[in-house]
C-alpha cells in the first residue's frame, strides 16, 4: 500500500497537469464568476464575488485569479483550486479592466479618476499611478513587460507607458471611444478598437504611429475586445452590437471571416494553443466557444447575467 | 571669498572675439529655441456668445476642461472667451458657441462667415432650414423632438405622452453616467439639455482641432461639415446634417423620469438617426 501512494500521487499530479483548461467568466449583472470546464463546456462552479464584477485576470504562475469588482471598488483574489475568495484589496474607484504584468503586478484603469494604477496584488500596495485621459478603459501589458497601453475612451487616445519608469512615451489619437487594446506577441505592435467610430487601429509601439486602420464594414458593430491569434496572423475582434466575432488579417486588417455569436459580444479569450476562442455574449447570458480553424461556434455555454470579462486558466 | 574663481562645471573657454564656432553655437541655440517654441502648445481660442451664468456656458466650460485634458497630451491649449453681441471676435478665434436669441445668433452667423458658429439652445426649425454654411446646431430641433415623441406614442399607444430631450441627468448608458458625474462634480447641479449642447459644441470643435492638428477656422468648418464620428456619450457616432443639425438620439421623459430612447426600437431602426426631424434644407 505504501508503495502505491507515490504512484497514486504521481498519477494525480499527472491528472491535474492534464486536466482540461477552465474558463473563468465575470457576470456583471449576476455579481458572480462562472467557471467552465473547457473539456465538457459545462459550468462546474459559480462564485459570488460582489457587485458588478468586470475585468478578470490570472497570476503569471496560475496561482490566483483576480477580479475587478467595480461596484465595490476593489480587486477580489480567488484561489483557483478551492474557488474561494481569499481576500480583496482596494483598487481606487470603479475598477474596470486590468492587465497582469509578467512580474505579477496589476495595471488597472480607474475610469472616474483619469488614472491608471499599478498594484502589487500580494500586498495590495499601489506601486505607481499614471495620469491618463478621461474615462480610461482598456489596459494591456506587453509579454516582455516593458510597455503598457491604456485607452482613454472620452479623450480618444491610446497612451503607451514605459515600464518600469511608468512614464507615458506616446499619446496616439484614435477614433471615438477606444475601448480595448492588446499587444502582438513580440510587443512591437498594439491593436485597439474604437467603439463609436467602429474601427480597428494598428500602432507601431516604438514610433507611436498608426500603421493600419480599418472600419468594420457593419456599422452596427461597436467593437470591444481585440486579440491576435497565437500565430500572430489574424486578429479577433468582438463585434458588440453586430453579434459576431470578426476575424481580420493581421497584415491588411481585411475581414477574413465573420463568426455569428450571441448578442452584444464583448469579451474574448484564447486557450494556450490558440485552437479555441471564448467570447462573452453579454445580452445572451452565454459564452460561445469558437473553433479557430473552422471559424465556427462549437458550443454555447449558459452562464450568469451579462457576462463581461473572460480568461482561460490552464 | 568672492575674489576666488567660482567653481566651474566645465573648463573655461578662451574668451576672444566671436569666431565661427561661436556663431554656429548661437545658430544652434536659436534653432533649438525655435524648435522648442513650435513644439509648445498650439493655442485654440473659442468664443462664447450669451449669458455666462447659464447652463449652456457651464456645459461649454465642462467641454473646455475635457478639451484641455486631451490637449495636455497633444500640445494644445484652449480658451473660452465670452463676447458681447455685435462685438468683433478676438483674432484667430476658431469657433463660436452661442446661447442667445435668434437675432443675435443670426447676426453672428452673418458677421463671422468662415468661422463655425454652434447654436446650443435654440430649437426653431426655421434656423435649420436656412442651411447657413457656418451654422451648426447641437441642440435638437422642434421637429426632431416631435418625431421622437410620435415614435414613442406609436410604440406605447396606451401609455402616457413623453417629452423628448437631448439629455437627462439620470441617463447612465453608454458612459452617460460618467459625463453626468463629471458635470455634477464640477457644478454641483444636474446636467440639462442646454448644458449637454454647450458641452457637445466645445467637444465637437476640440475633437476636430485634435484630429486636424489646426486651429484655423476655415479648416475646422469644412471638417465639421465632413465625415464625423463624434462621441456624444449617447452610444452612437454623431455627425452634422447638411442643414447643420447634429443628428443624435433623443431621450424620452415621462413625469421627469427617463422612459426611453429615440429612435424607438420596434417603430424605427434604432440606428436611423435621420428618422428624427427633417433633413432637407428648403422650407
Amino acid at each position: 500500500m505504501k508503495k502505491l501512494i507515490p504512484v497514486l500521487s504521481l498519477l494525480c499530479a499527472m491528472q491535474a497537469a492534464h486536466a482540461a483548461p477552465r474558463v473563468f467568466v465575470t457576470n456583471e449583472v449576476g455579481d458572480s464568476v462562472s467557471v467552465i470546464d473547457a473539456g465538457t463546456n459545462k459550468v462546474t462552479a459559480t462564485i459570488a464575488v460582489g457587485k458588478r464584477p468586470r475585468g478578470i485576470g490570472v497570476a503569471p504562475d496560475g496561482g490566483a485569479i483576480y477580479v475587478a469588482v467595480s461596484g465595490e471598488n476593489h480587486i477580489a483574489v480567488i484561489d483557483p483550486t478551492s474557488l474561494a475568495v481569499l481576500r480583496t484589496f482596494p483598487s481606487g474607484d470603479d475598477p474596470e479592466t486590468f492587465a497582469v504584468h509578467p512580474n505579477g503586478n496589476l495595471y488597472i484603469s480607474n475610469e472616474e479618476d483619469a488614472k491608471a494604477s499599478v498594484f502589487n496584488p500580494a500586498t495590495g500596495e499601489r506601486v505607481a499611478e499614471i495620469k491618463v485621459g478621461i474615462e480610461p478603459e482598456g489596459v494591456a501589458v506587453s509579454a516582455d513587460g516593458i510597455r503598457a497601453v491604456v485607452t482613454s475612451e472620452s479623450t480618444n487616445m491610446l497612451h503607451i507607458i514605459a515600464i518600469p519608469e511608468h512614464k507615458i512615451v506616446a499619446n496616439i489619437l484614435v477614433g471615438a471611444r477606444p475601448r480595448a487594446a492588446s499587444f502582438s506577441a513580440d510587443g512591437t505592435l498594439a491593436y485597439a478598437t474604437s467603439e463609436i467610430s467602429g474601427e480597428v487601429k494598428k500602432v507601431d509601439v516604438a514610433s507611436g504611429k498608426i500603421v493600419g486602420k480599418m472600419p468594420l464594414a457593419d456599422d452596427k458593430a461597436k467593437p470591444k475586445d481585440i486579440l491576435p491569434s497565437r500565430d500572430g496572423k489574424q486578429l479577433y475582434v468582438a463585434g458588440g452590437r453586430a453579434d459576431r466575432v470578426f476575424v481580420l488579417d493581421e497584415q491588411t486588417l481585411e475581414i477574413l471571416h465573420e463568426v455569428p455569436v450571441g448578442k452584444r459580444v464583448w469579451g474574448l479569450a484564447l486557450n494556450k494553443d490558440g485552437s479555441r476562442l471564448y467570447t462573452t455574449d453579454g445580452a445572451s447570458d452565454q459564452v460561445s466557444v469558437i473553433d479557430t480553424v473552422a471559424h465556427k461556434v462549437v458550443a454555447t455555454v449558459p452562464v450568469g447575467k451579462m457576462p463581461w470579462g473572460i480568461v482561460v486558466v490552464e | 571669498m568672492s575674489h576666488h574663481t567660482p567653481h566651474r562645471r566645465f573648463p573655461p573657454r578662451p574668451s576672444h572675439q566671436p569666431g565661427r564656432t561661436t556663431w554656429l553655437r548661437l545658430c544652434f541655440l536659436l534653432l533649438c529655441a525655435t524648435a522648442a517654441a513650435s513644439a509648445q502648445a498650439l493655442e485654440v481660442k473659442l468664443a462664447f456668445l450669451g449669458e455666462t451664468d447659464s447652463a449652456a456656458h457651464r456645459g461649454a466650460m465642462q467641454g473646455l476642461a475635457e478639451a484641455q485634458a486631451q490637449g495636455e497630451f497633444l500640445g494644445l491649449t484652449y480658451s473660452l472667451n465670452a463676447i458681447a453681441p455685435g462685438s468683433a471676435l478676438p483674432a484667430d478665434t476658431s469657433a463660436v458657441v452661442v446661447a442667445a436669441p435668434a437675432a443675435t445668433l443670426e447676426a453672428a452667423v452673418a458677421a463671422h462667415t468662415g468661422v463655425p458658429v454652434l447654436n446650443a439652445v435654440l430649437v426653431e426649425d426655421a434656423l435649420r432650414r436656412q442651411c447657413r454654411p457656418n451654422l451648426f446646431h447641437t441642440q435638437a430641433s422642434t421637429e426632431m423632438r416631435r418625431d421622437a415623441e410620435a415614435q414613442w406614442q406609436k410604440a406605447n399607444p396606451a401609455g402616457p405622452a413623453a417629452r423628448a430631450q437631448v439629455w437627462h441627468p439620470d441617463f447612465t448608458r453608454y458612459a452617460a453616467a460618467q459625463l453626468n458625474k463629471r458635470y455634477r462634480d464640477t457644478f454641483n447641479e444636474a446636467m440639462t439639455d442646454e448644458a449637454w449642447a454647450g458641452w457637445a459644441a466645445v467637444k465637437l470643435v476640440s475633437d476636430t482641432v485634435a484630429r486636424e492638428q489646426t486651429a484655423e477656422a476655415a479648416t475646422l468648418l469644412s471638417a465639421l461639415r465632413g465625415r464625423l464620428a463624434f462621441d456624444g456619450q449617447k452610444g452612437v457616432d454623431l455627425s452634422f446634417r447638411a442643414d447643420g443639425q447634429l443628428r443624435q438620439p433623443l431621450l424620452l421623459v415621462v413625469d421627469r423620469a427617463l422612459a426611453g430612447e429615440a429612435p424607438v426600437r420596434g417603430v424605427a431602426d434604432i440606428e436611423d438617426l435621420d428618422s428624427l426631424g427633417r433633413i432637407e434644407c428648403q422650407p
